[in-house]
C-alpha cells in the first residue's frame, strides 16, 4: 500500500523530516519498505499559459505556441515579450489554456525511473524552434491519458511550480501490507493519519463528515428505492444503498483528486468511479454502483436487493465478461431472485454502469471477512476493494462514506439523490469496553506510566478512557474491532508511547543450573567424532521425490504425502536418511571428489509407525553415513564399519553384527549378503544397519562400486551409552605377554565366533586379557581361511611363567578349535 | 476389439523374462514386433485403443526385465563376513584424514545458540518436523480460517498433518510441561529449535526448509522490558560486544503486544552505527495461549520469541546464497573446517 505524506498532512500535523517520520512510523506503527521522493520528479515542471497558438506550416497537426512561464526558467530563448516558443501536436492545444510546461533540460517525468531518462532540449521541429514541451497526463506520469495535453483546472500564476500547485512535492511511503492484516482501519489514509497523530503524541481531529451517523440525504423521492434484505446476519453486518439520477458518466474528476488516486496506485477512470475509489483510499470502505434501470429490470416485480449465499449450480457473468460457477459459500447480491454481483469482489455484467447510464444505485456495505477470503481465493480475484473487505470493515463506517459519496457525486457529476438511503443492518453492535488498570499496564510493559499518560495516549486515537482511581474503563472506537482484552489496550499504550522507550531489565531468576539435554550432548559427540573420522556433515531436505523412495526400494505408500507441494522434489516425507545421502554421492564424485564420507543427523517419519499419544505421527531420529571411493575396489562394508566402530568406541558402546532380516524400510537399500544388523551387546537393543547397497540401488543412484554406509538410531544409542559404566581397570604391576595364533577354519566361520569364544575362555581366568586381529588370509583355491589373532595376557599377582601362559592359551585354542571345527597352524 | 490375445502374449513374455539369464533379449522377441505390426493393420478407430494396450504390455515387460536383472545381479553377490574387522587378504581400512572432516555450519551454529541459552538458564527442546493443526495454530490463538494463517504458507499432508512453519509448534507443549514447575513457585524457561517449512519457491534468499530457534519464559512478574533485556543479553553474548536494540510493532496472533526485534549490526560482522539487522519476532504471550495450556493468565505472564538461524550463519561467514545449506555440495561443506 502506498501512503502519500501530503495526503496525511490534510488530516494531521507532521513534525520533523520525512526520514524522522518514516523512522517513527517504523518503530510505532508498521514497517515502511521504501520512501519515494515524488517532488524530485516534478521539480522542473512549470505552470504556463498558452498566449498564442497557430498552425505550423507544412504540418497537418502541429501548432506553434507562445507560452508565458512568468519568466522563471533561465537560459531559454524568449521573444520580445518574454514568451517562449513551443511546438505542440496535441489536438486540444489552444490560446488561453493553462498547461504544464516541461522546459529544456528538464526530465520527462514519465521516463524518470528509466535507465536513461529523457532530457528535453531546445531544437527545431520542421524548421521551427521548440523549447521543451507541453505535457500530457501520461508524460507527467500522473495517469494513462495521452489524448491531449493536460488542461490545468486550478488557478495559478504562470511560473508557479506545477508540483506545488498539485501537491506533488510529496513523499510516498510504501507500506508492507502483511504487517497491517489486523488493522483494517489503517488501510485508509484517514486511519493512517490518526495513527500518525497518535504516535507523535498529538490528538487526531476527525473531519466532521466522518462523524455523521445518520444517512439523512436530501432527495426529491422521485426514484423508488429497493428493499434491502440480508438473508443471514453471518454474511453481512450492513448493506446501505441510495439512488442517484442524472449521473454524467463522462464527467472527469478534478486533477488534484486524480493525482492522489494515481500516486496511491489507483487508475483514475471518470468522476463517478473516482469518487468511489477516493473514498475507499481515504476510509478503507469500498462502494459499488449498479445501473439502476438495468437492476430494476433484472429484479422484475420483486424489487428487493438480497444478500445471500449462492444457490447450488448458480452461475454469474461478471463485469469483465467471464462466467463463473458459484460455490454455495460465495456471497452474492441478488436483484429479486437473480444474482447480479459477487459481493465485495466484482459486480455482474447485467447491471454494468456504462456511458449511457443515467441513474445508479450506490451500494456501501460490509461483508463477512471469512467468506470474502475464501471467495477471493476460489475465484482468484484480487483488487484493492477485496483486499480491504478481507480485513473486515466496521459497519458504522458505511453511513459517512455514503453521505460523502453522494455529496461528491452531486458536485462532480451533476447527479442528484432521488431516493432516501435504505439499509438492512442486522450487525448493530454495542461499543466494546475493556477494563484495565495502571498497574496492569506497567506490569506487562515494565514501565511507570501515570493514569493521565495512559488516557492521553489512547484518547489521541479515538478511545474513550474513564479512570476511577487507578482502574479505567476503555471504550473502544468502532473501527478497532481488533481490541477486546486488556492486553490489547496495553499493547496500544506501549506502541503509541514507543516500545523503545521502555527500560531493558533482566528477569529475576532462581539460580538453578540447567542440565544440557543428554540427547543433544550425545548427538554432538557423534558429530564431532565423525568429523574427526574425516566425514562431512550435510543437511538434506526432509521431503523427497517419490522416485528417490522407489530407487532406494522403499514403498511411497509408507510415507506421509505432501498434497500442496510446489515441487515434485518435495512430495513425500522420507522414511530413512540413506536415500537422501545416496542422492548426494554422484554429484560430488562428478565434481571431482574421489574419496569422501557424508553424514547427516536428522529426523525420519514412517507412516507404518503410526501416531503417538498426542495423535501426531511418531518421529524417529537417525544418524546416517555414506562412504565412497571412486577408485578403490573391494569390500567398502569394512570402511563404513570402521567409521561406525570409531564412534561407538568414543561412547564406549560394544556391538555385535547379525544378518539383516526383515522387510523394513531402513534395510531396503542395503544388500543383505553384505550388510549387518547392529545390536548393542550390553542392552541387546537394535541400533541400526551397516552395509553395502543393493546392485539396483547402486545403479539407480549412480554410486561408485566402492560405496557403503550405515544408519543408526541415536535415541537407542543414547540408552546404550548411558548403560555403559566407567570401564577403567587398574594397570598391573607385572609385565604382560602376547602370543600370536593362526586358526585355519572353514570360510563360513565368522571371525567373531573365534574371537568371542576365545574371549569367553580368557574372561574366566581373572587375568587382564585381550584378543585382537592380525591377519585374515584366504587362498584362491580351497574353502578355508586363516585367521591370525594376537592374544595378550597379564596377571595382577605375578609375572606369569611360560608354562602358565601356554596353559591359558592352549585352553582358549582348544575351545576355539572345538567351536569352529578348525585347526591351528 | 481385435481378435489378438494381447493378455496371452503378455503372460508368455513375462514367463520368458522370469526364466531368462539375459532378460533384456526378450524385448527383441518376435511377438512384440508382431504386436506393433498389428496396430498398422487395424481400422483407424481401433488403432488408438489397441496401441495403448500394446504400450502397456511393453511397460510391464520392461519393469519385469529390470526386476529380473536385479535378481540375477544380486545372485552373483558374494556374501562377506560381517563380523570381521576387514576383508580377507587385505588390511584394516584407514579412516579418512581428520583435516578433511567438517561439521555443517548450521548445526554448529545451532549448538552454539543452544549452548548460550543453556548457560542463561533455558532448557532446550528440539522441534518436531511433523505436527497437527492444533499445535501449529489452534493452541496459539489462530482461529480457524484466520487470515494470519495465510502468511505461513504451510505444507499439508493427505491426513491434514503439517510440516511446522515455525518452532512455536512446540510452545504449547513447553507451557503444559512447565505448568507444574510454575505453580510450585518456579519459572518456565525453555527454547525449542529445529527445522521449519514453508511452501515457497526457492532462490538465493528464500528456502522452503530452514531453521528457527524459539524461546519461552513465564513467571509471575515477566515484563516486556525483561524480554527486551533477555534478548539483548543473548545477542551481546553471541557477538561478544555491547549492542543497541530497537523494535517495531508486529502482529502475531500468539503474542500481545507483538514486536519485531532488531540489533545494531555488530562491528564483528562489519556493521556500522545506524545499520540495523532484524533478528526475530517476539512479544508477551497472549493470555489465550497461556489459558489453552492450563496456565492462569491472571497470575502468570510470559514472553516468547522466535527467529531464523540461517541469518546468523550467513552474516557470520558472509554466505551469499541460502540454497548452499541444503545443497550437499562438498565444495561448500568443506569450507567449514573447524
Amino acid at each position: 500500500m502506498i501512503i502519500s505524506v501530503n495526503w496525511l498532512k490534510h488530516f494531521t500535523q507532521i513534525n520533523g523530516t520525512v526520514d524522522e517520520l518514516a523512522t517513527l512510523i517504523g518503530a510505532r506503527l508498521v514497517e515502511i519498505e521504501s520512501v519515494e521522493d515524488l517532488g524530485e520528479k516534478y521539480k522542473d515542471v512549470i505552470v504556463a499559459k498558452v498566449v498564442e497558438c497557430g498552425p505550423l506550416e507544412n504540418s497537418d497537426h502541429l501548432n506553434v505556441t507562445k507560452i508565458d512561464d512568468g519568466g522563471v526558467w533561465q537560459g531559454v530563448e524568449r521573444d520580445e515579450n518574454g514568451l517562449v516558443q513551443v511546438v505542440c501536436g496535441a489536438p486540444n492545444v489552444r490560446a488561453g489554456l493553462s498547461v504544464a510546461w516541461l522546459p529544456p533540460r528538464s526530465i520527462v517525468p514519465e521516463t524518470y525511473n528509466d535507465a536513461e531518462p529523457f532530457v528535453l532540449g531546445a531544437k527545431p521541429l520542421r524548421g521551427v524552434m521548440s523549447n521543451g514541451m507541453l505535457a500530457s497526463a501520461r508524460e507527467l506520469d500522473l495517469y494513462d491519458d495521452h489524448s491531449g495535453i493536460l488542461e490545468l483546472d486550478k488557478e495559478a500564476a504562470p511560473g508557479t511550480s506545477f508540483a506545488e500547485l498539485y501537491e506533488l512535492n510529496d513523499y510516498l511511503l510504501d507500506i508492507e501490507n502483511k504487517s497491517l492484516t489486523h488493522r483494517p482501519d489503517a488501510f485508509g489514509v484517514l486511519g493512517f493519519a490518526r495513527e500518525v497523530a497518535g504516535i507523535q503524541g498529538l490528538p487526531f481531529e476527525t473531519p466532521d463528515w466522518l462523524n455523521v451517523l445518520e444517512a439523512a440525504v436530501e432527495n426529491d423521492g422521485s426514484a423508488e428505492a429497493p428493499t434491502i434484505q440480508i438473508e443471514d446476519a453471518g454474511l453481512s453486518d450492513r448493506f446501505q444503498a441510495i439512488v442517484l439520477s442524472g449521473v454524467d458518466e463522462t464527467a472527469k474528476s478534478p486533477i488534484q483528486l486524480q493525482t492522489y488516486l494515481a500516486r496511491s496506485g489507483v487508475r483514475p477512470i471518470n468522476a463517478s468511479v473516482d469518487v468511489s475509489n477516493y473514498l475507499m483510499l481515504l476510509t478503507g470502505q469500498p462502494s459499488h454502483t449498479y445501473d439502476y434501470d438495468k437492476l430494476k429490470e433484472v429484479a422484475g416485480d420483486d424489487f428487493t436487493i438480497r444478500v445471500r449465499t449462492a444457490h447450488e449450480g448458480e452461475t454469474l457473468v461478471l463485469l469483465d465478461g467471464k462466467e463463473v460457477a458459484l460455490d454455495t459459500s460465495d456471497i452474492v447480491i441478488a436483484a429479486g431472485q437473480t444474482a447480479v454481483g459477487l459481493a465485495g469482489i466484482m459486480g455482474g455484467q447485467s447491471t454494468l454502469v456504462d456511458d449511457s447510464t443515467k441513474n445508479v444505485l450506490l451500494e456501501v456495505a460490509t461483508f463477512d471477512l471469512y467468506h470474502m477470503r475464501s471467495s477471493q481465493m476460489r475465484h482468484g480475484i484480487f483488487s484493492e476493494a477485496v483486499t480491504r473487505f478481507t480485513k473486515g470493515i466496521p459497519a458504522p463506517l458505511s453511513t459517512p462514506v455514503l453521505v460523502e459519496a453522494v455529496r461528491m457525486l452531486e458536485s462532480q457529476t451533476g447527479a442528484k439523490a432521488t431516493s432516501a438511503a435504505v439499509q438492512d443492518y442486522p450487525g448493530v453492535r454495542e461499543p466494546i469496553t475493556v477494563r484495565v488498570s495502571e498497574a496492569q499496564v506497567n506490569g506487562v510493559l515494565g514501565t511507570q506510566f501515570a493514569s493521565e499518560d495512559i488516557a492521553n495516549l489512547l484518547e489521541n486515537v479515538g478511545f474513550q478512557v474513564a479512570f476511577e482511581g487507578l482502574e479505567a474503563t476503555v471504550t473502544v472506537p468502532y473501527w478497532r474491532q481488533d481490541i477486546h482484552i486488556s492486553e490489547d489496550v496495553i499493547e496500544e499504550v506501549g506502541r503509541l508511547a514507543g516500545f523503545d522507550s521502555i527500560n531493558l531489565t533482566l528477569p529475576r531468576r532462581n539460580f538453578v543450573a540447567v542440565r544440557p539435554n543428554s540427547f543433544d550432548e550425545l548427538r554432538t559427540i557423534v558429530r564431532k567424532s565423525l568429523v574427526r573420522a574425516g566425514a562431512n556433515e550435510l543437511l538434506t531436505y526432509s521431503f523427497v521425490h517419490g522416485d528417490t523412495l522407489k530407487k532406494a526400494g522403499q514403498n511411497p505408500d509408507n510415507s506421509y504425502r505432501i498434497i500442496n507441494s510446489i515441487s515434485p522434489e518435495l512430495q513425500y516425507y522420507r522414511q530413512s536418511l540413506t536415500p537422501s545421502l545416496l542422492s548426494n554421492v554422484f554429484a560430488n564424485v562428478k565434481a571431482g571428489y574421489g574419496s569422501f564420507a557424508l553424514f547427516e543427523a536428522n529426523k525420519v517419519h514412517e507412516k507404518g509407525d503410526g501416531l503417538n499419544d498426542e495423535q501426531v505421527p511418531i518421529e524417529s531420529d537417525r544418524i546416517a553415513l555414506v562412504v565412497t571411493d571412486a577408485k578403490k575396489k573391494g569390500a567398502a562394508y569394512y570402511d563404513a564399519k570402521r567409521s561406525l566402530e570409531y564412534v561407538l568406541s568414543v561412547l564406549g558402546v560394544r556391538v555385535s553384527y547379525h544378518p539383516l532380516d526383515g522387510d523394513v524400510s531402513l534395510f531396503a537399500p542395503f544388500e543383505p549378503k553384505r550388510s549387518a544388523f547392529i545390536i548393542d551387546e550390553a542392552t541387546n537393543r537394535a541400533l541400526g544397519v551397516v552395509g553395502e547397497y543393493k546392485k539396483s540401488v547402486q545403479k539407480a543412484f549412480k554410486l561408485p562400486e566402492y560405496t557403503a554406509g550405515f544408519e543408526i538410531d541415536p535415541r537407542e544409542l543414547l540408552t546404550s551409552a548411558q548403560s555403559v559404566g566407567f570401564q577403567y581397570r587398574p594397570l598391573s604391576r607385572y609385565p604382560g605377554t602376547e602370543r600370536d595364533v593362526c586358526f585355519q577354519v572353514s570360510q563360513s566361520v565368522a571371525y567373531d565366533e573365534i574371537v568371542s569364544t576365545a574371549e569367553k575362555v580368557l574372561g574366566e581366568t581373572g587375568l587382564i586379557t585381550s584378543v585382537s586381529p592380525l591377519d585374515l588370509y584366504q587362498s584362491e583355491e580351497g574353502d578355508t581361511k586363516n585367521v591370525t589373532v594376537r592374544i595378550a595376557l597379564a596377571s595382577y599377582e605375578k609375572t606369569m611363567t611360560n608354562e602358565e601362559v601356554t596353559a591359558v592359551i592352549d585352553k582358549a585354542i582348544e575351545k576355539v578349535v572345538e567351536a569352529t571345527e578348525g585347526r591351528v597352524i | 476389439m481385435s481378435i489378438y490375445d494381447v493378455e496371452g502374449v503378455k503372460q508368455s513374455l513375462l514367463e520368458k523374462v522370469a526364466q531368462s539369464d539375459s532378460p533384456r533379449d526378450v524385448l527383441k522377441a518376435p511377438e512384440i514386433r508382431e504386436l506393433y505390426g498389428v496396430i498398422g493393420s487395424l481400422p483407424a478407430e481401433e488403432r488408438g485403443a489397441f496401441g495403448k494396450q500394446v504400450n502397456e504390455v511393453k511397460l510391464v515387460v520392461e519393469a519385469a526385465i529390470e526386476a529380473r536383472e536385479n535378481e540375477l545381479e544380486s545372485a552373483d553377490v558374494q556374501p562377506l563376513d560381517v563380523t570381521a574387522p576387514w576383508d580377507v587378504n587385505s588390511a584394516q581400512p584407514a579412516l579418512l584424514p581428520t583435516e578433511q572432516g567438517t561439521q555443517h555450519p548450521l548445526t554448529k551454529e545451532l549448538e552454539n545458540v543452544v549452548d548460550i541459552f543453556t548457560r542463561m538458564g533455558f532448557d532446550a527442546v528440539e522441534s518436531r518436523q511433523i505436527d497437527d493443526d492444533h499445535h501449529m495454530f489452534g493452541a496459539l490463538n489462530f482461529p480457524e480460517d484466520h487470515p494470519a494463517r495465510d502468511g505461513y504458507d504451510t505444507f499439508r499432508t493427505e491426513e491434514g498433518f503439517i510440516p511446522p512453519a515455525h518452532t512455536s509448534t512446540m510452545q504449547h507443549r513447553i507451557l503444559k510441561e512447565g505448568k507444574a514447575k510454575l505453580e510450585a513457585g518456579g519459572q518456565i524457561a525453555a527454547i525449542s529449535y529445529g527445522r521449519v517449512f514453508r511452501n515457497e519457491d526457492v532462490d538465493a534468499t528464500h528456502e522452503h526448509t530452514f531453521y528457527q530457534c524459539e524461546g519461552v519464559f513465564v513467571s509471575d512478574d515477566a515484563t516486556l522490558g525483561q524480554m527486551l533485556g533477555t534478548l539483548r543479553s543473548f545477542f551481546e553474548t553471541y557477538y561478544g560486544q555491547e549492542l543497541r536494540v530497537k523494535t517495531q510493532p508486529a502482529y502475531f496472533p500468539f503474542v500481545e503486544p507483538g514486536l519485531e526485534f532488531a540489533i545494531e549490526k555488530p562491528a564483528a560482522i562489519g556493521g556500522k552505527p545506524g545499520e540495523w539487522l532484524e533478528m526475530l519476532g517476539c512479544g508477551m504471550i497472549h493470555p489465550n495461549v497461556l489459558r489453552e495450556a492450563g496456565i492462569d493468565p491472571t497470575k502468570y505472564r510470559g514472553f516468547a520469541w522466535g527467529g531464523g538461524v540461517e541469518r546468523l550463519v550467513m552474516l557470520k561467514y558472509g554466505i551469499e546464497d541460502l540454497r548452499h545449506f541444503e545443497s550437499g555440495k562438498l565444495a561448500f561443506l568443506r569450507k567449514f573446517a573447524s
